[in-house]
């Protein structure tokens, strides 16, 4: 690394007024109380946890960050896998549970070789195997004796799991499985861990018994030799090259060249072959499947709560501390105005800030939910019900929860994700030119979570599925025979108050925005019904209208969990006053800016009249940006984000915004160890260096 | 290597034969369209002829770049540079020709800034004695230039700047002083590790008449300065200067920072073309018009403006081939015997990509505007005319902040659009990406420099209302009374302008929505005395209106005087044009209905419009796409190869062109060797990096 600056580069301290003094006005301007907001954010235990993982983590070498933006692909990925490997000899010698593994990991803050394996592969192996499969394979995966991963998508395949290609075909004679690839297509694609780290795969194969396809089924397949790590004898596998983000992962590409595995490699909790019939015997509770997937996607609606919390107590702090013109109207001798105090700013960062808060309020309350479904459906669970078929929404036990949970999670997960990954973007540029440099701490972090915006569903191909449920609801309200649960509850209202028409005070009642959520959704839900049955238009030229409904079922989930969450005894109870009302106008803040933003549609639907959208925005958020504005920092303290997780110069909870950028451009920046030869005529790019390039 | 994969192909039907069939379903000539786009000044031209040369030469190869650690692709993008200026010698290439071949290796050059502002800093400012010192150096590349404003604390505002420079009277010389930390210069390309110059602005400290000894600020002037070595390229005893380090983007440019500890430079360094210090007397000379600084800087965003309609329609000819291809899911209401459908039927997928494609033509007409104001306002300027100067300025500035906007938006969405390979490195616009996101927040801010467009337009209102009975100067102030007059009146009823079947009410309709937008925040500002503070949301509101009526009038105008396209050509343009007017008038429909800028009843029509509109262009996306002649050398993308051969170019990045795959790694966690067989542990790894 580059040598030290001189003397009188070190003495120079940054101009006036410093980061540090700013940040501390800041934190002295707000009475919020930040450990108690946090405890309520994350519970004591999450945060206790978290500080004795940074002491532990961040000494070590293996896990400095100073060069994650430097360096190559293929160093990077080195790197990642030690990484990897010293955090997994630590959870053994600590006796980590699976929820600290999982907090060190964020901290390290990069995906990294092993991370398939111990999510995707394991959970499979534990939910889809059978007793005698756990020991073949789940317990040796534990102690990661065999590393592996989870081969579903392909090459020219990703939502439509039923398309897939790769084939499995029974043999009856051997009772064998065949498995193979007929076409290029049929490759499996960014599958991660696979590429250069593990020696197994779960494969989602096409099933054929006597010529008939059964679907995809998963299959356990070894596709590299324990000893030698080099690919088995007709298996192709590789890494599929660098990404916009996630290039310390190894997706992966894998293709089988009739590979044969046996019996018991298929998984066969569900559904499996009889050896001696050769029959294949039908998948019992599917449900359960369903089940794990509305889990993954509740928590990634958790998740983009705190994903989101990243960008903005970035940009938050950084605008806090940079300055930039003078206030036009203010004299000319006073200094340049904190950059957070423009409203052009405040109306970027601050209705974010009340994003990270509503999703975290909306994710904790989806996992609640499922926490009373499973329960409800392990009680119901009986022998007797093992035999019947297909989707969630025909199943007995808690059938109505399960399919409002389905659909809630499908249109959640598409809101939350979108809003995270774009928030991100927002808080980059609004922190000017440094946002762009990678020491603002949000270009990669960025880069990694946008395929969360596609995986687990892609986020346009979910929302037909949220249509389609409230079409069905609206259908079954219509009928009179609809279930008793939210969604019907307000499809109901709405047609008994359609014709005297919605007078709800938003201006004034949280209670009422949260209704006038619920009856712009309503209003669309019926719209869309009147085109698809009444008007006989085809599903496909309705997609986008699917996807507006979507969006809009889904803002109102959040508006009301977040106006749940903030008039709930739990919050009453843990917080002072002020915080208490302060979580209200942030609540405030969310709808209302939400609302203006898609003005036409409330204002169609009969929620609300031109006026109150104008006084929404030329007086109501104008105000709640004053009434938060005071209190931004402390809001996004209490979030509390370690430092080293941030791993920004802008966003420094010590504000030493300008020292720490040249630090690393000085210190940490290995492109200045190089002399240039700047003149075109010489082929030589460094001075001294022989005219070649090993390029 | 050859193994069984080699044999493989891609399931029915295949890209090129999907590809080949929607050329077949168009009945657009893509010669005729590329032309009318592309060969007024030649371009097509330029660039048949360079591409074949730099497609010619390995060290323009694409294919290992992505996996290249930075000081790697920083000395692989110097070397490229090297080799273009080299190759424009031995071509004899023109400027246009030099430029078009950067375009096409798609490196941000490490030479950017002596090329661009460095030099023109020089034309524009110097004196004609410094002029004729310098410009020979400049151009026989005998010194390499950069240019040095913005500071580690100080972006937009000038006037901000902290570094100094202090006449001393005793010597005649200056000497360049970095007081505090934040006065560090930062940011500044091609000075991080190359250029020998630069243009340093710094504020100019004179002493103060009354002899206490003391300086004051005469503001920011602009120096020359030599800051390396001649020989070494070190830097100067005095002078700090090294790369700032990783960014998003723009990998192969050495942004820089840099300091001064009191370092002396002669009296000849001050640029002196507009001020001026006379060493003898040290009297100081003001500029004589301050706005013609911005004319360098208004340059940049036109050319800025015109740009922008080629980097989104990359990324939408990418996005349109592939999803032409894709396919994913069988049509609910069909037999579910076919093929699945392709992805590009979905109307999810369509309203996303569909007004993009509009949006390319509707950059390229106002990119075309917005330089031909330019270049009649440099001519009036020459003249001594000055008017022109205010309306041109807030012009290129509205239009840099929504132009860079849609385009670094546009490439995110089609990006997003393709689904899970959109995020691989075969998508093509990666690095298109990361280089473009500069552009929303460089040369003005977009969110601040919409101030400037609105300040001017409240001028404009305030002008024509303290003058509404005398006639109108120009188009502006003509649309502003007829305004105010139909306002006199008492209430006005709803609009009854319709825009469905009427092309010319919908330029109407978005001049009458930015005209209402513009009373609006006059009263708010001028009448009721609100805060800027208070307004900035509004005004950038306002900025967004304006420049999106400029989009939709100039690409009105282009199409009604045209004369040479055929039929079936126009009757698409056309279409495209509503489609891009329709979808902007339906994504701020409130607005248009709060401003009684259209009939309520159009309003509720635009989804089905837009949906219309969409079928009848989605048969000629492709041969539309086709017809902005991007090469699939500069496209580098596996998704948008022009021959649809998709599936075949990702399976042989990954597998052929990827150097992971030539490492196996040890993947048990309790045994430290990273590479199988290396002996390499966990700090040897570290040790090398």
């Amino acid at each position: 690394m580059p040598s030290p600056p001189p003397d009188w580069v070190k003495a120079l301290k940054p101009s006036g007024p410093q980061g540090s003094e700013l940040l501390a006005q800041e934190r002295a301007q707000s009475k919020i109380n930040v450990d108690k907001l946090s405890e309520l954010l994350h519970t004591r235990e999450f945060l206790q946890r978290q500080e004795q993982l940074v002491k532990l983590l961040q000494p070590e070498k293996v896990f400095d960050k100073s060069q994650n933006h430097t360096l190559g692909r293929v160093e990077r990925l080195q790197r990642s896998l030690a990484k990897a490997k010293r955090l997994q000899q630590l959870a053994e010698q600590h006796q980590w549970s699976m929820e600290e593994l999982h907090a060190a990991n964020e901290l390290i803050g990069e995906p990294t070789p092993y991370g398939l394996h111990a999510s995707m592969f394991l959970v499979t192996l534990r939910e889809q195997g059978t007793p005698e499969q756990h020991k073949l394979f789940l317990e040796r995966a534990a102690k990661y004796q065999i590393i592996g991963c989870y081969a579903q998508t392909e090459l020219g395949h990703g939502s439509n799991v039923r398309g897939l290609e790769t084939t499995a075909t029974w043999n009856p004679e051997d009772k064998t499985f065949t498995i193979n690839s007929p076409t290029l297509t049929s490759s499996k694609w960014w599958i991660g861990s696979l590429g250069r780290t593990a020696n197994h795969a779960v494969v989602m194969a096409q099933l054929f018994i006597g010529g008939k396809n059964f679907g995809p089924h998963p299959f356990v397949v070894q596709v590299r030799d324990l000893e030698s790590h080099q690919p088995l004898e007709n298996v192709y596998v590789g890494d599929i090259g660098p990404k916009f983000g996630y290039n310390t992962m190894d997706n992966g590409f894998l293709l089988f060249n009739n590979v044969k595995v046996p019996h018991v490699n298929m998984l066969a909790r569900f559904s499996r072959i009889d050896k001696d019939t050769n029959k294949y015997i039908r998948p019992a509770l599917p449900s359960l499947v369903f089940g794990t997937l509305t889990w993954v996607r509740s928590n990634i609606v958790l998740q983009s709560g705190g994903v989101l919390a990243r960008g903005v107590t970035i940009a938050t702090r950084y605008a806090a501390v940079r300055r930039q013109f003078q206030d036009r109207d203010a004299d000319s001798s006073s200094g340049e105005m904190q950059v957070l105090n423009y409203k052009m700013v405040q109306v970027r960062l601050l209705p974010l800030l009340a994003s990270m808060y509503a999703l975290h309020f909306t994710g904790r309350g989806m996992m609640n939910l499922y926490e009373q479904n499973q329960q409800r459906m392990k009680a119901a669970a009986s022998p007797g019900q093992d035999n019947r078929g297909a989707g969630p929404e025909e199943l007995r036990a808690g059938a109505d929860l399960l399919a409002d949970l389905h659909a809630t999670s499908c249109g959640l997960k598409a809101l939350a994700s979108t809003t995270a990954g774009e928030g991100l973007e927002v808080c980059r540029r609004a922190c000017g030119g440094h946002g762009y440099s990678s020491y603002s701490g949000i270009g990669s972090y960025y880069s990694d979570y946008l395929p969360t915006l596609t995986w687990e569903g892609d986020n346009y191909m979910l929302t037909q599925q949220v249509a389609r449920y409230l079409l069905k609801s609206a259908r079954a309200v219509l009928s009179g025979k609809a279930a008793d649960n939210d969604t019907s509850r307000i499809l109901r209202t709405y047609l008994d108050r359609r014709e005297k028409g919605a007078s709800f005070d938003i201006l004034e009642n949280d209670a009422d925005i949260v209704d006038a959520f619920a009856w712009r959704t309503a209003h669309l839900t019926f719209e869309a019904l009147k085109h698809r049955d009444a008007e006989k238009r085809s599903w496909n030229s309705l997609l986008v209208d699917f996807w507006r409904l979507s969006t809009a079922h889904s803002q109102y989930l959040v508006v009301k969990n977040f106006y749940e969450a903030v008039s709930s005894p739990k919050l009453s109870q843990s917080l002072d006053n002020e915080t208490k009302t302060l979580m209200h106008a942030l609540f405030r803040l969310y709808s209302l800016h939400t609302l203006e933003r898609e003005a036409a549609e409330f204002f169609s639907s009969g929620a609300v009249t031109v006026r109150q959208i104008s006084l929404t925005r030329t007086s109501a958020v104008m105000k709640l940006l004053d009434e938060v504005r005071p209190h931004a920092i402390r809001l996004v303290d209490a979030w509390a984000i370690p430092d080293w997780q941030l791993d920004s110069s802008l966003g420094r909870s010590d504000g030493n915004v300008y020292e720490d950028l040249f630090r690393r451009a000085s210190q940490e920046n290995p492109v200045n160890d190089l002399v240039f030869d700047p003149y075109p005529w010489n082929a030589a790019v460094l001075k001294n260096e022989p005219p070649k390039s090993k390029l | 290597m050859s193994d069984f994969t080699d044999k493989l192909r891609p399931s029915q039907p295949d890209g090129p034969t999907t590809l080949a069939h929607e050329r077949g379903q168009s009945n657009l000539s893509v010669e005729e369209l590329s032309r009318h786009l592309l060969s007024s000044d030649g371009f097509l031209e330029r660039q048949a002829r360079v591409l074949p040369i730099v497609q010619s030469e390995p060290l323009f190869s694409k294919e290992k770049q992505q996996n290249l650690s930075r000081p790697d692709r920083f000395k692989l993008g110097l070397a490229r540079a090297k080799l273009l200026r080299r190759l424009k010698d031995k071509y004899q290439w023109s400027h246009d020709e030099y430029k078009m071949a950067e375009y096409l290796v798609d490196d941000v050059s490490p030479y950017f800034l002596h090329l661009e502002m460095f030099i023109t800093t020089i034309r524009e400012q110097a004196s004609e004695e410094q002029r004729a010192y310098w410009m020979p150096l400049i151009e026989s590349w005998k010194i390499i230039g950069a240019y040095a404003q913005t500071e580690l604390g100080h972006g937009s505002n000038v006037r901000g700047l902290e570094l100094e420079a202090r006449w001393d009277s005793r010597t005649k010389e200056f000497v360049l002083h970095s007081p505090t930390l934040t006065s560090s210069k930062w940011w500044n390309g091609s000075l991080g590790r190359i250029a020998n110059h630069a243009i340093v602005v710094a504020q100019l400290m004179l002493p103060k008449p009354d002899a206490s000894g003391e300086c004051v600020s005469h503001g920011p002037h602009p120096f020359i300065v030599q800051v390396r070595d001649m020989e070494t390229n070190l830097p100067l005893e005095g002078v700090v200067i090294g790369d700032i380090g990783p960014k998003y983007g723009y990998i192969t440019m050495d942004n820089a920072y840099m300091l001064f500890d009191h370092f002396r430079i002669p009296h000849s360094a001050l640029l002196s073309r507009y001020s001026s210090l006379d060493p003898n007397t040290g009297i100081y000379t003001k500029p004589e018009k301050p706005a013609l600084v911005y004319g360098s800087l208004t340059y940049v965003r036109a050319q800025i403006v015109h740009h922008a309609r080629l980097v989104l329609a990359r990324a939408v000819t990418v996005a349109v081939r592939y999803t032409a291809i894709r396919r994913q899911f069988q049509d609910r209401d069909g037999d579910k015997t076919g093929p699945e459908m392709a992805v590009l039927d979905y109307p999810t997928v369509q309203i996303r990509i569909l007004p993009l494609l509009a949006t390319t033509f509707a950059l390229h007409y106002a990119g075309q505007a917005m330089c031909a104001i330019y270049q009649n306002t440099r001519k009036d300027v020459e003249k001594g005319d000055f008017r022109s100067l205010a309306h041109m300025h807030s012009m290129s500035s509205g239009l840099k902040s929504l132009c860079t906007m849609l385009a670094a938006d546009g490439i995110e969405t089609c990006r997003r659009a393709m689904g899970g390979h959109g995020f691989g490195g075969g998508s093509g616009l990666i690095q298109l990406n990361n280089d473009y996101l500069s552009k929303p927040t460089v040369e003005g801010d977009n969110w601040m420099i919409s101030q400037q467009v609105a300040a001017y337009l409240i001028k404009k209102m305030t002008t024509a209302v303290e003058s509404s009975s005398s006639a109108a100067v120009d188009d502006t102030d003509a649309l502003y009374k007829e305004f105010i007059r139909s306002r006199q009146g008492g209430a006005t009823p709803p609009s009854d302008l319709s825009v469905l079947e009427n092309d010319s009410n919908i330029v109407k309709s978005f001049e009458l929505r930015a005209t209402a937008l513009t009373y609006d925040t006059y009263e708010q500002r001028v009448l009721k005395k609100r805060s800027w503070n208070s307004l900035l949301i509004q005004l950038h509101k306002l900025s967004k209106a304006q420049s999106q009526s400029i989009l939709v009038a100039t690409f009105f105008e282009a199409l009604s005087s045209d004369t040479s396209l055929s039929p079936p050509v126009k009757d698409i343009m056309w279409g495209l044009f509503r489609l891009f007017a329709f979808n902007t008038m339906e994504n701020e429909s409130f607005e248009f209905f709060r401003c009684n800028a259209v009939a309520k009843s159009d309003l509720d029509q635009l989804p089905n419009r837009v949906h219309d509109l969409m079928q009848r262009i989605r048969p000629h996306a492709v041969i539309l796409v086709d017809s902005w002649m991007i090469p699939d050398f500069l496209l580098d993308s596996a998704l948008g190869r022009y021959d649809g051969r998709v599936y075949e170019d990702l399976y042989n990045r990954a597998h052929r062109l990827n150097p992971l795959n030539r490492i196996t790694f040890n993947p048990n966690y309790w045994e430290e060797e990273i590479i199988k067989g290396s002996g390499d542990d966990v700090s040897n790894v570290l040790s090398k990096l």
